[in-house]
């Protein structure tokens, strides 16, 4: 499958991970995870963002029929004919679907999808390039912009939103959002609670029903008072952290970031199911990582089976615990 | 190698200037403010109400998927223009009054109800039998609601953010205007 180009990237890849390994010593594939560490810093870079994108658009993609079937298209044309992976045609046509389906539906369109259509025209510009140092410098620059962009839009949203600030947007998920109730059950609040609230809200919404004053009081718990406060915390302060660091361009911030966006994708998609969204964040993640941090990327490897497994339904588990 | 980063600022932007003017929620539109505010579709929500010439009024609930995909593009994004596209595709079916009233259930601040108000609705259901009823020439009232919560006193408030009405004209200008060509 490896074309000459990517045999070209490969090398230079290998190249600049001996110069850049943080401690400049070898990898060992001794145990287990130095084998990891070893199978990753092996991947062709290109092969790897690329196939890990075409499976994030086939599983987690946008949720219209036309995108469902280029998506699958795309996914037959490549199991007939790897090198289509390496065409830019293959990704114009998924990065074409993504934005006509974003612009149909653009009000309903989660934010997730557009950093995954803005990924696939990256894609698209990468492989128009035959020079692999270019499309090196490319997905590169693009993946470290997006990770900053993502991070530090984000975090300016949270802290300039006084329902952010406070905690409310989080005590009140707590209660009523679907999602956040096996999480709520896991720290301790109790899921009549939450039933509780949600029967309250329905009879402000109802025009079958009149609240006296549309205020209502509800019983709530201090637990979820606490845990709202700090998520509210965590959230900001580590997304703010990992796209601040990430725009320092040294290599021990760049480090530490990585630490934190990983230990971001192995902690939020436990109780939020946004799978599409820690998937490209992880791509994202390696591929700014796999060549200068090959521990790094080889912890990258492992979300992305991580975000697989989230799907278990250990919601319903604990729900019916 | 700039390009797609700038259209994603532009759209970082517009989604910033349409969230601060028009109300378009934070989670959407591109801006990257997923879990940044409160104020989004799950605290959002829409009476819609028909409005006779007499000004009785009979809200819809029986809503079908469909209208409600349309009601929550316009909860997303609360533009005139968007309930409008939503009064449309609502009051494209028929819809019929049941016999029977059901009055309205007074409840108090504590959350509990304390019986039935002196008002009451005709139950709104659609049909399959399409005439010029006069629900068809009623006016349609949408009500754009949304719920805040208050940590500190553990309360839920509703409040209206604006009220839309559409007259029949408005709803039915396209059919108007395809008989007349």
């Amino acid at each position: 499958m490896k074309s000459a180009t990517s045999a070209r990237t490969s090398v230079i890849s290998r190249r600049q991970s001996a110069s850049g390994s943080p401690t400049g010593r070898p990898f060992v594939g001794s145990s287990k995870f130095g084998a990891l560490i070893e199978f990753a810093r092996n991947l062709d870079l290109f092969e790897t963002v690329s196939l890990l994108t075409l499976v994030l658009t086939v599983i987690f993609g946008f949720d219209h029929w036309l995108f469902h079937i280029v998506a699958r298209i795309c996914l037959l044309v490549f199991i007939l004919w790897p090198r289509s992976l390496r065409t830019p045609v293959f990704w114009l046509a998924l990065a074409l679907t993504g934005a006509i389906t974003i612009i149909l539906t653009w009000e309903l369109v989660d934010n997730h999808k557009y950093l995954l259509d803005y990924w696939l025209w990256v894609l698209f510009m990468v492989h128009l390039f035959a020079q692999p140092q270019r499309q090196l410098r490319i997905i590169l620059f693009n993946a470290r912009f997006f990770l900053c962009l993502t991070f530090l839009a984000a975090s300016a949203q949270k802290l300039a939103s006084p329902s952010y600030r406070s905690g409310e947007m989080f005590e009140y998920y707590l209660y009523v959002d679907p999602r956040f109730a096996a999480f709520g059950k896991l720290i301790g609040i109790d899921p009549s609670v939450g039933e509780a609230v949600k029967k309250r809200t329905m009879f402000l919404r109802s025009p079958f029903a009149e609240v006296q004053g549309n205020d209502i009081q509800i019983v709530g718990s201090n637990r979820a008072r606490v845990a709202a406060l700090m998520m509210t915390s965590w959230d900001a302060s580590v997304q703010l952290a990992i796209g601040l660091l990430l725009l320092i361009r040294r290599q021990r911030t760049d480090q530490i970031a990585h630490i934190l966006l990983l230990f971001f994708i192995f902690t939020t998609y436990i109780p939020a199911p946004v799978f599409g969204f820690g998937w490209i964040l992880a791509v994202m993640g390696l591929t700014l990582a796999k060549d200068k941090f090959p521990k790094i990327g080889a912890a990258y490897l492992v979300s992305f089976f991580a975000i697989l497994l989230y799907q278990l339904p250990w919601r319903e588990w604990v729900l019916k615990s | 190698m700039l390009c797609v980063p700038l259209v994603a600022l532009v759209i970082v932007g517009r989604q910033i200037y349409l969230s601060t003017r028009y109300g378009l929620s934070t989670w959407k539109g591109g801006g990257m403010g997923m879990f940044a505010a409160a104020d989004e579709r799950s605290n959002r929500y829409a009476k819609v109400f028909l409005v006779d010439s007499d000004g009785n009024r009979d809200p819809l609930v029986q809503l079908s998927s469909e209208d409600f995909d349309v009601l929550n593009r316009a909860l997303e994004y609360p533009t005139r223009e968007n309930f409008l596209r939503a009064a449309k595709k609502i009051a494209q079916e028929n819809w019929i009054p049941a016999y029977q009233r059901r009055p309205v259930l007074n409840v108090n601040s504590d959350g509990n109800p304390i019986g039935a108000g002196a008002k009451s609705y005709r139950v709104m259901s659609p049909s399959e039998i399409r005439s010029d009823t006069e629900e068809r020439r009623a006016n349609m009232e949408i009500q754009f609601w949304k719920i805040s919560y208050e940590p500190r006193t553990r309360r839920l408030r509703a409040s209206l953010a604006e009220t839309f009405v559409f007259t029949p004209e408005e709803r039915f200008r396209n059919d108007a205007e395809r008989k007349s060509l």
